[in-house]
């Protein structure tokens, strides 16, 4: 396992990790006080505003195949480069959001089509009364 | 930067068009549900976490630049929700470090420290990110043009993982002077750009880097 470094520990707090490294952060943190005075480090640089490059990195998906190339590599029908990179930053990187785009474009051959349907309607109904907030403006609701 | 198709989309949900929010539903929830999902491993509560990125995403609308990209946005406010819903299921990393005898409320940490120790504006921090995110955007997509992946793996594993130089060169079968050589031009073009949008190169911690 790989060690686990001030970035590592600032994409866990922003709950941008794979699955598998979620696992290995937490598991680490129960059995080690150094990790978690590092991670109790890591929190208050951000409470002060410090910035991480690798948390911009990752935010912004700066280097996140599009859906597109994605969905070419799940047909192998991307050339052996670009096939090799989408490789490296979904297991290597751990991209938690390609890793997401990949799982959906996956599904979306599966999902039978009525469930995925219920679903959206569910979605479309408990936000619909919101929509006028576009048009007449209000603050942020992040 | 969001597609013709979504920046088209989000001008006709400001209009209240609720054709167009039901296809941005249709486009988005499936991967923002896997995203959620990853981490709670419960259908239904992350279905209520879409459900409220989405309420969330209409009520931040009027504040939406749609020179972002659509979906990191939605992803970034699936980013808050979740992290809102592990609070309350007591399952946030927050958790994990509040019972610690340790007090390091005083300590001084490392070489992080000497970047800031003022705490700044939210305003400003954006200016200084988004600074960033456009001189990294740019590099990027210039090694990408050129097929350049190898200098991409280099510099997403210093960056985005945190490797040290060592590991990464090992891990790619290359030179730690090869790593050094990416490291230092990438991070001397980074500063510059952010110096040249106004701003102190020094904000940022991991541009404070000695030569190859």
């Amino acid at each position: 396992m790989a060690a686990i470094t001030r970035e590592i520990l600032t994409h866990y707090l922003d709950d941008a990790l794979s699955e598998a490294e979620t696992s290995q952060v937490e598991q680490a943190l129960r059995q080690s006080e150094s990790l978690r005075r590092l991670l109790r480090v890591v929190m208050q640089e951000r409470d002060r505003g410090e910035h991480s490059l690798g948390a911009i990195w990752r935010r912004e998906r700066l280097s996140c195949p599009s859906r597109e190339q994605l969905g070419s590599y799940l047909l192998r029908a991307v050339d052996d480069d670009l096939l090799d990179y989408i490789e490296f930053h979904l297991r290597t990187i751990g991209c938690p959001f390609c890793q997401a785009n990949l799982a959906d474009l996956q599904t979306l051959q599966q999902e039978p089509a009525p469930q995925t349907q219920t679903r959206r309607r569910k979605f479309f109904e408990s936000s619909a009364g919101y929509l006028h907030i576009g048009r007449e403006g209000k603050s942020t609701g992040r | 930067m969001s597609s013709e198709s979504d920046r088209l989309l989000v001008r006709q949900i400001r209009q209240g068009d609720s054709r167009a929010w039901t296809t941005l539903i249709g486009r988005y929830e499936g991967r923002l549900l896997a995203f959620v999902d990853r981490r709670l491993h419960d259908r239904a509560a992350s279905e209520d976490v879409v459900q409220e990125t989405f309420i969330g995403f209409l009520n931040s609308l009027p504040n939406f630049d749609d020179q972002r990209e659509l979906q990191t946005y939605l992803f970034t406010i699936a980013s808050h929700k979740l992290t809102d819903h592990l609070r309350r299921m007591g399952r946030h990393p927050m958790h994990l470090v509040s019972d610690s005898k340790s007090d390091i409320l005083n300590q001084q940490s490392d070489h992080h420290q000497a970047a800031s120790s003022l705490v700044r504006s939210q305003e400003r921090r954006d200016l200084e990110a988004d600074a960033l995110t456009q001189a990294l955007t740019g590099l990027i997509g210039g090694w990408r043009q050129r097929g350049d992946y190898l200098r991409l793996k280099v510099m997403e594993l210093l960056f985005v993982k945190g490797w040290p130089n060592r590991d990464v060169a090992a891990f790619l079968s290359i030179s730690e002077q090869q790593v050094a050589n990416y490291r230092f031009a990438a991070i001397k073009k980074v500063s510059e750009q952010v110096r040249d949008a106004g701003l102190p190169a020094d904000i940022f911690p991991e541009l404070q880097q000695p030569g190859p």
